[in-house]
């Protein structure tokens, strides 16, 4: 996060990736589970080979203890990401991406770097795309006035991080913009 | 009792590792009082033990078992342990690394009376074995369970003579004439600790002193079993007063053989833990990696001979291209390993120089450092020296190529060295210089690392990483380099752990040692002892790649202050030969304090046993093979105490003795009273006090006659 501490009064990126952890992804587990109960719903069986679907923080745990292998979803491999980049880089607006890519990314690249093909050159094309990414979010920006901001197809990352200042600027931006209101209503 | 065959010994009716494993998970998930002391491993401060530890915490919080590790330094903290465990009641499962194989377990004084639900597992490298843990039944005795190594199934002879002369102690103690008959009374299990010194316990046999142990001894005279086998053995034998006297003697003599040949290691922990996994199906690179690490540390500090080093190194070459397959066009002679991508972390198979740390170093300086080179050119004298530059000139390295770090050398010098080793060396008499060994990746974070040096900077950690003032080099500050001055003082380097001003007047300052207390808390609270700090700091060194790194440097140091100390004694002569040994006394120096701790100092007996092999004949040391036993004594400044520690050395290169000065030492200590305390796993380190060492010394001469 580039803004300063005093801004930084939002969510914090670990809170967003323990929310993004309750997507569902698929498995390949090594182990049997019947169907259980958790707080947030029940899960399973897990029969191997046979896939599974469940929740995000369950896979990571599994994987940690060696129990399953994660299956990356559709958009976390190169041929994709690759071409989200060129699409990036060649038109003005934020390209369309999984809301929650960069948490769900991130996790996913902690535990199971060798569930994915390519993890290095995965790991450098999304660094690419959330510096051009990040660089719409600073031209947008400066088109920044009192009444709306619209910025289609940004991410929960980098909503997250332009929150503060968002919140900051449009107020300040209101009270100047109602000082000039009342400057303009006062003089007759 | 029970000792576990290994799987491959294993049929239904004999259950292995895989089945007592599955037992503790049982009882860890069954037990309602189940907490973090549930299951508790004691460990041995040494690598193989270290490795170990750290596999079977891997595969427990795999298992989402939760457990605590405790080390222990010896004999008497074990004791003092084992009361305090005995006050845990949701404990259920003890297991001991590399320590306890020799105690007599279900005694009342270790854990026969500790509660039944605790079961023992003793994982242990150290050999003889008590054979009354070993073989001994009953309630106490099935719960000690040790994790043997196929060896137990070759001790039939022992085992009857066990039981034989255990069902006589039974049967007369229950017979009124128990006191009148002094004939009967040595016992069989003869390593019950029958000194009456307090200080200390020695699980070794004395002849003289029984009675009292004996009917100290509590008898499971409820057991069942017990009462059975008596039976079933008084069937054999009609009954102990008409065992004859040389049925008796004779079964003395084997289990008296058993315990007095001297001690000697076998399958590492570390290797005990790895077949468990590899039976669970949960064998992975990173256990595999430290099964090496333990394997490699025999074999480095002359535990185990070239032999069993290549037995076991088979087997982990084949587990290894298992669990690593590599792209066939990749390369793996030494030099030429580089990690393939940043998340490589494979192991690969090599082979390795004995020269310590030779691709951290100067070439030169590796050579020189090595015991075995040091010994066959006599590196301590200036004609040695001339002799190593004129080796290395001969395979076409010039002077400026050896003095510069191995990183910097010239490739095409780095390809032929091998090449050129085996061809030029043998005129010099070095012929073994290769054993084969392996190499492990590290992603991009850092170069590739050969498992011989990482043994060498964890145990330089367990060492010396605090606790005792050392210097390490900076890079580049020889002959004049950027940063002028020799080094830095080594510090542990964890930047959270406050090195605050406030140091305890009187502890050893320097290192990060013990002062990391606030001085107002530190009456408070009680201070870490440095092994255990040590032993933490190697710990989490085996995983981290960047601290294990950093402690290479820690290694050389420790190297050149051996060295430094090694040609000093060399040239001053002042080694004595004794009738049956050699003794070496250290009272000065510059680095008395480094080696005033056992580890050190038998890295130092070993390397001038490596160096003056070929000077010296070997002699008999009680009996037993031809080697050469050396005796090296350090002087503890602070506490006024010597250290003493034996090694034997074979007189062959890679080959190894069974240590037998561990009774030595026994017997020499009670004959001439000195004061003095075993304060290691190790039976042949013993710490004697000042004035009381020459006695000991003399005494010690006079067992090396008597046998």
């Amino acid at each position: 996060m580039a803004l300063p501490p005093p801004l930084r009064t939002s969510v914090t990126p670990q809170e967003l990736e323990l929310i993004a952890s309750e997507q569902l992804v698929e498995i390949l587990p090594l182990i049997t589970m019947e169907k259980t109960a958790f707080i947030s719903g029940a899960y399973g069986p897990l029969r191997p080979p046979a896939k599974c679907r469940i929740p995000l923080w369950m896979a990571v745990n599994l994987k940690v203890k060696k129990k399953c292998h994660i299956i990356p979803p559709d958009w976390l491999n190169v041929e994709f990401l690759q071409e989200r980049l060129s699409r990036e880089t060649s038109y003005p607006e934020f390209s369309q991406m999984p809301f929650r890519f960069a948490e769900i990314a991130k996790a996913i690249l902690d535990v199971a770097p060798d569930d994915i093909q390519n993890a290095d050159k995965v790991r450098s094309l999304l660094k690419d795309l959330r510096e051009a990414r990040q660089a719409k979010s600073r031209e947008g920006l400066a088109k920044l006035d009192h009444s709306e901001l619209s910025l289609p197809n940004s991410c929960s990352m980098e909503i997250n991080e332009l929150r503060p200042f968002f919140i900051h600027a449009m107020g300040v931006l209101t009270q100047l913009s109602r000082e000039g209101e009342d400057r303009a209503a006062a003089q007759p | 009792m029970v000792y576990l065959a290994p799987p491959h010994l294993a049929s239904a009716a004999r259950p292995s590792y895989g089945e007592a494993y599955s037992n503790i998970l049982a009882r860890h998930r069954r037990s309602p009082l189940t907490s973090a002391s549930s299951v508790i491993l004691l460990v041995a401060p040494d690598v193989d033990a270290l490795c170990a530890a750290r596999m079977l915490a891997e595969l427990l919080s795999q298992d989402d078992v939760m457990h605590r590790i405790i080390p222990v330094s010896g004999i008497a903290e074990l004791e003092a342990m084992k009361d305090e465990l005995a006050t845990y009641n949701e404990l259920h499962t003890l297991i001991l690394i590399n320590m306890g194989a020799i105690l007599d377990l279900p005694s009342p004084t270790w854990f026969g009376e500790f509660s039944t639900k605790l079961t023992v597992h003793v994982i242990d490298s150290n050999r003889p074995q008590n054979l009354g843990s070993l073989f001994g039944g009953g309630d106490i005795g099935d719960r000690i369970v040790i994790w043997d190594d196929g060896e137990a199934e070759n001790m039939e002879e022992e085992r009857k003579a066990w039981e034989a002369l255990e069902a006589g102690i039974q049967y007369i103690r229950r017979s009124p004439h128990f006191d009148k008959s002094p004939q009967y009374e040595p016992e069989p299990d003869s390593d019950e600790d029958s000194f009456s010194s307090s200080e200390d316990e020695m699980p070794f046999d004395s002849q003289d002193d029984v009675s009292e142990s004996s009917r100290k001894r509590k008898l499971p005279i409820d057991s069942a079993h017990s009462r059975a086998k008596r039976q079933k053995v008084n069937e054999r034998h009609p009954s102990p007063n008409q065992m004859s006297r040389d049925q008796r003697l004779h079964y003395q003599s084997v289990v008296d053989k058993h315990y007095t040949r001297g001690s000697w290691y076998s399958q590492s922990a570390s290797a005990t833990i790895f077949i468990l996994a590899t039976v669970l199906e949960r064998a992975d690179r990173d256990l595999l990696w430290l099964a090496i690490l333990g394997l490699t540390y025999q074999y480095t500090s002359s535990r185990i001979s070239r032999d069993t080093y290549e037995k076991f190194h088979s087997v982990y070459h084949d587990e290894v291209i298992r669990l690593n397959p590599l792209p066939p066009s990749t390369k793996t002679t030494a030099d030429a390993i580089t990690a393939l991508s940043p998340d490589d972390h494979s192991i690969r198979a090599t082979e390795e120089f004995r020269f310590t740390l030779f691709r951290h170093w100067t070439l030169y300086d590796a050579m020189f450092h090595s015991s075995y080179v040091a010994g066959k050119l006599g590196i301590w004298k200036e004609r040695g020296r001339k002799r190593l530059t004129g080796l290395l000139a001969k395979m076409g390295f010039s002077i400026p190529q050896t003095q510069q770090p191995y990183t910097h050398m010239d490739l095409d010098l780095k390809h032929q060295l091998r090449v050129k080793l085996d061809a030029i060396a043998p005129e010099y008499g070095l012929v073994e210089l290769t054993y084969p060994s392996f190499i492990r990746c590290f992603g991009y974070r850092a170069p590739p690392l050969s498992a011989a040096d990482a043994v060498e900077a964890i145990s330089a950690l367990l060492d010396v990483a605090g606790g005792v003032r050392i210097e390490v080099e900076v890079e580049g500050a020889r002959h004049g380099g950027e940063w002028f001055g020799s080094g830095r003082v080594w510090k542990t380097g964890r930047p959270d752990v406050n090195d605050s001003a406030k140091v305890p007047p009187g502890e050893n300052g320097g290192a990060h040692g013990d002062g990391g207390e606030d001085g107002l808390v530190a009456e408070e609270r009680t201070e870490v002892p440095w092994w255990m700090k040590n032993f933490w700091a190697a710990y989490d060194a085996l995983t981290d790649i960047v601290s294990l790194r950093d402690a290479l440097s820690l290694s050389m140091s420790l190297h050149r202050a051996i060295i430094r100390q090694g040609t000093t004694i060399i040239d001053k002569q002042d080694i004595r030969t004794m009738r049956s040994h050699r003794v070496v006394v250290l009272s000065q120096g510059p680095d008395l304090a480094l080696f005033a701790h056992p580890g050190v100092l038998s890295r130092l007996a070993y390397w001038l046993i490596d160096a003056l092999r070929d000077k010296l004949p070997g002699t008999k040391f009680t009996h037993g093979k031809k080697s050469l036993p050396f005796i090296l004594a350090c002087l503890n400044e602070s506490t006024s105490t010597y250290i003493v520690v034996g090694v034997m050395g074979a007189l062959e290169f890679g080959d190894v003795r069974k240590n037998e000065f561990g009774l030595a030492f026994i017997n020499a200590k009670d004959r001439c009273n000195a004061r003095s305390s075993h304060n290691s796993f190790n039976t042949s380190v013993l710490e004697v006090d000042r004035e009381d060492l020459k006695m000991f010394l003399e005494a010690l001469c006079e067992v090396g006659e008597g046998y």
